[in-house]
């Protein structure tokens, strides 16, 4: 490519990212203000001094309905919710594609053909039967309950990643772990399972988004001690006052966003690359 | 003793027959190889051999005991693949030490084996690298040596050489070939290479559809093929398949041969065997190397169409009875294509098919 060309293109990767960096940077900077700053200065101007009065607030003091302790419980739950969710999901994900893929019995393509219409079930419509699903586990309004949600719904997805990835390993190497003694487990654990970590990185990524960012299923299956932070960034935002703190709004936001874009550029990289492994092979 | 013995398998998908009843025996210390075209079952028998596909029908035996009903990990065997099918993200050590690890084989033991393996195949600078970082040989070497760790009964090799290179494949046929007379333990080689086939079998089954069409040493498959397939499938290049009538001239039986306007009359040797042919149509088997110069202007006067120096030998190509014949002369006594070779097929050799049934005459 010519000198220019290279130039023009540059300029429009750079314009793309500045367009998609710039409510990130009008969150952070609001954050970041007094609402004196606020209501004086514009949008996009840079704090004059850096407070992190909203981000304490958000975090500690700021009211979510009657309650006024800020987001921390909800973040919290959302961590004691998503490791079991995420984990579960992307384990028995791994079991059934190597199940679909490795040890294919009579009726497999039809089950996994049947996970794979999960997929197009819209979740509104999984709303009421899973409420009284719940009910007579006994898991209603609890946190397991959520978690149960959440490993369900996840399953049709994680199973789809890895059964595609997994029928790109030769059926030799199966055969050839079996002739060496190797029973289903083994040929799991110690052949399959260590050839898997591009898949698994996409699985445990897309998970772990999937789940932090869910708002429906936090809303309509959980209550009080149990909601997620998305349920208490919702409440936050909507509990009016007199005047509305949109630098506590913001570090509310952001706080509420910060795991996912932590996860993003710790292993992004595995992301594309695990994506790209299963593109060439599926 | 019997090493294996396969009796009347059958294999089929729905009513799809890949194996239609196949006998074989093999004693201890052979060398057998399966050879046959892409879907003629080779392979599907050696999974069943292997316990990695059951049969529909019949019985395996292995070390004279029945193994239908034995898993694939008791059956005392050791296979090498094509693809090799090392473990990725193993080193080679740990991928010759995971058979012993699962049969629970003490660590020392273990050392103790992969060190012989090692040192027998020659790749103890290898023993801590990763598949990913050898060559194709080097893998191939790893494969046989995980194989070789387990002391079988019988091994299998599911063409193993095939995704080598023209060079490297003739040095680790060599190998194998040397390896089986050093360890005389019993080899199932299945290969769609008719030469590897020639080269390292004791026995040969020649497989097609399903079907056994011949099993014998290979030099009783090479000179006396029961069928046109296996003539045409083993030899390289292949026999030359000459449609000629049967006739009897001054009580000697034997065959016109034609080329251009030229013509001759080619006597049979033993030839009281094809009495019952004689007016028919028969189709004559003559391998591109039977055929001689006729020094003295006898034989057939042949056109020359083409030749194909390949060094050692010229293979000339040309026409008789109206199909292309091809001879392998000595470089000195090949001529120009266009010009004229006195050839003279040896009858002695020659094989005859009935054309209605393709099978061997007498």
């Amino acid at each position: 490519m010519s000198k220019p060309w290279r130039g023009v293109l540059y300029a429009v990767l750079l314009i793309a990212a500045l367009y998609y960096l710039l409510p990130l940077y009008v969150m952070l900077s609001t954050s970041l203000k007094t609402m004196d700053e606020i209501r004086a200065g514009n949008l996009l101007s840079l704090p004059g001094a850096i407070s992190f009065d909203a981000w304490h607030k958000a975090w500690g003091t700021a009211c979510t309905g009657i309650e006024c302790s800020g987001l921390s419980g909800y973040f919290w739950n959302s961590v004691r919710m998503v490791i079991p969710a995420v984990l579960i999901s992307t384990a028995l994900g791994a079991l059934n594609g190597y199940v679909l893929s490795k040890w294919r019995f009579r009726g497999s393509e039809l089950a996994f053909a049947m996970l794979l219409f999960g997929l197009y079930i819209p979740f509104q419509v999984l709303l009421l039967p899973m409420a009284q699903t719940l009910g007579w586990f006994g898991l209603a309004r609890s946190m397991a309950g959520l978690v149960f949600v959440h490993v369900v719904c996840g399953i049709a997805g994680t199973t789809l990643f890895f059964r595609n990835f997994y029928v790109g390993i030769p059926d030799e190497l199966i055969k050839a772990a079996r002739l060496d003694g190797a029973g289903f487990w083994r040929i799991f654990l110690r052949i399959v399972l260590p050839m898997s970590l591009p898949i698994l990185m996409v699985t445990l990524i897309w998970q772990f988004t999937q789940i932090w960012n869910d708002f429906l299923f936090g809303l309509v299956f959980s209550s009080g001690e149990s909601q997620p932070i998305t349920v208490g960034l919702n409440n936050l935002a909507n509990t009016s006052t007199s005047v509305k703190e949109y630098n506590v709004n913001m570090a509310a936001a952001l706080i509420a966003a910060l795991p996912t874009i932590a996860v993003y550029v710790l292993a992004g990289k595995y992301f594309v690359r695990g994506l790209a492994a299963g593109a060439v092979k599926g | 003793m019997g090493a294996l013995a396969i009796k009347n398998v059958t294999k089929r998908f729905g009513d799809t027959h890949i194996l239609k009843g196949i006998d074989i025996h093999v004693d201890s210390g052979e060398f057998l190889i399966l050879v046959g075209p892409s879907g003629c079952g080779k392979s599907t028998l050696m999974n069943i051999i292997a316990g990695l596909e059951s049969p529909s029908g019949g019985e395996v035996h292995i070390a004279d005991r029945i193994v239908n009903d034995v898993a694939p990990k008791d059956r005392d065997i050791a296979m090498v693949f094509q693809s090799y099918a090392l473990y990725p993200t193993m080193n080679v050590r740990q991928n010759i030490a995971f058979g012993l690890e699962t049969r629970g084989v003490p660590k020392k033991e273990q050392d103790e084996v992969i060190a012989r393996v090692a040192k027998m195949l020659q790749m103890d600078h290898l023993l801590d690298r990763k598949p990913g970082q050898l060559s194709g040989g080097q893998r191939q070497r790893v494969a046989m040596g995980r194989a070789l760790a387990r002391n079988p009964k019988l091994f299998l090799f599911d063409e193993p050489l095939s995704n080598l290179d023209a060079k490297l494949r003739v040095e680790m046929r060599t190998e194998i070939k040397q390896l089986h007379h050093r360890l005389k333990t019993t080899i199932v080689y299945v290969t769609h290479d008719q030469i590897e086939a020639m080269t390292l079998g004791d026995k040969i089954a020649v497989m097609k559809d399903g079907v056994i069409q011949q099993f014998g040493s290979p030099q009783q498959i090479y000179d006396t093929p029961a069928n046109l397939f296996v003539a045409g499938f083993i030899g390289s290049p292949s026999m030359n398949f000459i449609p000629a009538h049967l006739a009897s001239e001054g009580g000697v039986i034997g065959v016109s041969l034609q080329s251009g306007d030229a013509a001759c009359f080619a006597p049979l040797l033993d030839s009281q065997r094809y009495a019952a042919y004689v007016g028919k149509r028969v189709i004559v088997g003559v391998r591109p190397e039977q055929w001689d110069l006729a020094a003295d202007g006898g034989g057939l006067a042949c056109k020359i169409n083409l030749t194909e120096p390949t060094g050692p030998d010229t293979i000339v190509f040309t026409q008789i009875n109206g199909i292309e014949v091809q001879a392998r002369l000595h470089p000195r006594d090949a001529r120009s294509p266009g010009s004229v070779l006195h050839l003279r097929p040896d009858m002695s050799k020659a094989v005859l098919f009935d054309p209605e049934t393709e099978i061997r005459i007498g």
